[in-house]
């Protein structure tokens, strides 16, 4: 650290020729090249040139018009800004208390004290002791959330009876988007840029009521070791962060990135933003923040929709039954059946009942004429009932998101199509199939994001890329008396395929809905319609399409995975035809780091019978 | 400290139209959440869409003068069905973070809780009631309430 040195000598300069204010403005050396101030300013090393750019997109954030893309230039007027005379609110030590307190520790200026009543009124009122992580969860049945979404908590000081954490603030980072943006516009420029981003801050319940009972995710909450400096130096850098905007980018700058840069402040070379690579998946910024031994203590919140599929999963089963009929209308909440159970069961059953009410009415739409009324008597009912406490909380899993497998993926693998050996290997940047072990992720779900397939054939040497996943997105969600949602399947990409003669490499886009049911503990059975598009001029009319069915088996445990079934799919634009597969595909999983995989197929396309298997090793990193 | 727990909220409440807190009929229970269903995509790709705002109504009925009932009042108007589930259980940290709102003291809380509890169906009559005539209704309870009735004073 040569710079060190440098500035470290300015310092012993400084410190033997400073003894009055009035001094011109000390100089800084190459300070301004420190990691802490790179951090302040939110500085990243420019990609194809020398020198440095701020992910800040905001002319207000910067007190030098150079300071976008000069650290030097930053640092010399926020250093004349600070020193300035003047006070009040709009005095740039009152605007920007992270940076004075940095400069002045470095420089070793006087601390004179100075009145900013904004910003402590805005300290105070945050009252803040330590900062918890919070990590939103992949939701039911949508694993377009399996990336998460991460935000942070203030916590008040917990030593007296008026904390409570519901009350507590958050602050979080995410997409302006505007109202009448449709869904697809904010995709497009979530992901390519367009919106600015903002930081807010909220009180907790309403953020555990938009992700817990809306979204239904389950949110864990990591507790940061932060000291009470660290905090508050968090505080004063989101202080100088408000208004401000950087544009938003859902792969890499995005809700998790900017939290990762504010605990970069707060704690200096923890240096988060280092790991941060193409892409910052918030279960990742976890992992992340987890190895860094930045965690005291970790916290499940389970949602409502866990809440109440644990609660009435431990209802005994012709409670459940009891239940599903109140719920439906067709048992009165006064009935014989219900008031002639002892208390304690009769208070369990109003409560699982309640919960799944109001479960159905958010998530299902029913319709409040009946919805209402009948929440109504529930509680009613169950106000009569002393002394028995609300139903236990759902454990918290054995295994945390952030415990499961790595997200990247790299796979080799030996096989046989037909009479032909070869070789692939398998990239895939995100995120997890229903064959990858499955602790920490949810059950039947599935997200892959880029993956290339790519094939050696040995007998003529020739190198061919299989397929290419551009996203695929499978969700398999068991239905049952309570529950009944639909499974379903979306994907695109580019794939080999058979035309009689040959195996071209055709675009294709597919998707398919249906229905999942469990049979026992872990196995569960699919049945979806599919339909296929591929698209190229190989193709007989440049294109085909087919409507086909696929019918399945799927277990898995933290050991073994397996998914076996056929597909049928009928070919009906060109070439009129049918295609049949028969396939099993398995994975044996070694801890979160390996899993070992096989699957083959045997197909009849075109008349003829074809058999393709292969066994690989796939790496988690 | 009550003082900043007010200050607290209102500081989360900043961005939403809301004239004076705890002066109004307040969200009707059980009104549901039109138009907030999940977003597929605004979930993926993490972000808010500014309509997504939780419903609050403003009126002109039941002003309260005292902070702490304030506090309380904003905080049901937007947990209302919680705060009633946790109710008729007699437990639940809806009902705790009341207890906090209004600074009850952990002597008090089991008999505060009890006396909620017990009183369902007069905070509740039925199912169109709204957060302000349920504040309303808990004010008189605790009012009558020998111990409790000094956390409730104007």
């Amino acid at each position: 650290m040569r710079t060190t040195l440098q500035y470290g000598l300015a310092l012993i300069w400084l410190a033997s020729g400073t003894d009055t204010l009035a001094t011109p403005l000390p100089d800084t050396g190459q300070l301004h090249e420190h990691p802490d101030w790179l951090t302040l300013i939110h500085y990243q090393p420019n990609r194809y040139t020398e020198g440095y750019t701020s992910q800040a997109d905001d002319s207000d954030f910067f007190l030098s018009e150079a300071g976008k893309h000069s650290p030097e230039a930053e640092l010399q007027a926020t250093l004349a800004a600070i020193t300035a005379p003047g006070e009040g609110d709009s005095h740039a030590r009152c605007r920007f208390p992270a940076r004075d307190q940095w400069l002045r520790e470095q420089l070793d200026l006087p601390h004179s004290d100075l009145q900013c009543p904004e910003y402590d009124d805005w300290k105070a009122t945050l009252n803040t002791e330590t900062v918890t992580l919070v990590f939103a969860a992949s939701y039911l049945n949508s694993p377009s959330s399996m990336f998460g979404h991460t935000f942070i908590r203030l916590d008040p000081p917990q030593d007296d009876d008026e904390a409570d954490l519901l009350l507590a603030n958050t602050i979080s980072y995410a997409a302006d988007a505007a109202a009448h943006d449709s869904e697809i516009l904010f995709a497009y420029k979530g992901i390519f840029g367009g919106y600015p981003g903002i930081t807010s801050i909220k009180p907790y319940y309403e953020m555990v009521r938009l992700y817990s009972d809306i979204e239904h995710r389950d949110l864990w909450e990591y507790q940061l070791n932060l000291t009470q400096d660290e905090v508050d130096v968090m505080l004063a850098h989101a202080w100088e962060l408000r208004d401000i905007n950087f544009d938003y980018y859902f792969f890499d700058e995005n809700c998790a990135y900017r939290l990762l840069a504010l605990i970069d402040v707060a704690r200096p070379g923890a240096d988060l933003l280092a790991e941060v690579s193409t892409h910052a998946i918030p279960s990742d910024t976890v992992r992340w923040v987890v190895d860094k031994e930045l965690v005291e203590e970790v916290k499940y919140r389970p949602s409502a929709a866990t809440t109440v599929t644990y609660s009435l999963d431990n209802l005994p089963a012709a409670h459940q039954t009891l239940a599903a009929a109140v719920a439906n209308g067709y048992v009165a909440v006064d009935a014989d059946e219900v008031r002639r159970l002892p208390a304690r069961e009769r208070a369990h059953l109003l409560d699982a009942t309640y919960d799944y009410v109001r479960y159905q009415s958010e998530a299902d739409a029913w319709p409040r004429e009946h919805a209402a009324p009948l929440s109504h008597e529930l509680l009613r009912t169950r106000s009569q009932i002393d002394g028995v406490a609300a139903p236990e909380k759902p454990p918290q899993p054995d295994v945390r998101d952030d415990q499961g497998h790595d997200t990247l993926r790299f796979s080799v693998a030996g096989g046989r199509m037909g009479d032909r050996n070869f070789s692939q290997l398998t990239l895939r940047p995100a995120y997890h199939d229903v064959l990858d072990p499955p602790a920490g992720y949810r059950g039947g779900a599935q997200l892959q994001f880029l993956r290339l397939d790519a094939r050696y054939y040995t007998d003529n040497d020739e190198l061919q890329m299989e397929q290419i996943v551009g996203v695929e997105i499978r969700s398999l969600s068991p239905r049952n008396q309570f529950f009944s949602p639909l499974s379903w399947q979306v994907g695109f990409g580019g794939r080999r395929t058979d035309i009689e003669t040959d195996r071209v490499f055709t675009p294709y886009l597919e998707g398919g809905a249906g229905g999942s049911w469990m049979l026992g503990a872990s196995v569960q059975a699919f049945a979806l319609a599919t339909a296929d598009l591929e698209i190229d001029d190989d193709l007989s009319k440049g294109y085909d399409a087919a409507p086909g069915a696929d019918l399945g088996l799927l277990h898995q445990n933290n050991r073994f995975s397996l998914l076996a079934g056929v597909k049928t799919k009928a070919w009906i634009v060109g070439n009129q035809h049918r295609q049949d597969q028969l396939y099993t595909k398995a994975g044996w999983h070694f801890g979160r780091d390996f899993s070992l995989f096989g699957e083959f197929t045997r197909e009849d396309h075109y008349d003829r019978y074809r058999t393709t298997w292969q066994l690989g090793l796939h790496a988690y990193f | 400290m009550k003082k900043l727990i007010a200050g607290a909220i209102l500081l989360g409440a900043s961005s939403m139209a809301f004239a004076q807190p705890g002066c109004g009929v307040g969200a009707m229970i059980w009104k549901g959440q039109s138009g907030v269903a999940p977003h597929v995509l605004a979930a993926t790709t993490n972000g808010t869409f500014g309509n997504q705002t939780f419903g609050m109504t403003t009126g002109t009925l039941g002003c309260q003068t005292n902070q702490a009932v304030q506090s309380m009042a904003m905080y049901m108007d937007s947990n209302i069905d919680k705060v009633a589930r946790d109710m008729s259980r007699g437990s639940g940290e809806n009902l705790d973070t009341l207890a906090v709102l209004l600074g009850v003291e952990e002597a008090d809380r089991d008999s505060f809780r009890q006396i909620l509890q017990d009183n369902f169906a007069t905070i509740f009559p039925n199912s169109e009631t709204t957060s302000g005539e349920a504040v309303d209704a808990i004010v008189a309870l605790l009012e009558k309430d020998e111990a409790l009735s000094r956390y409730v004073a104007a």
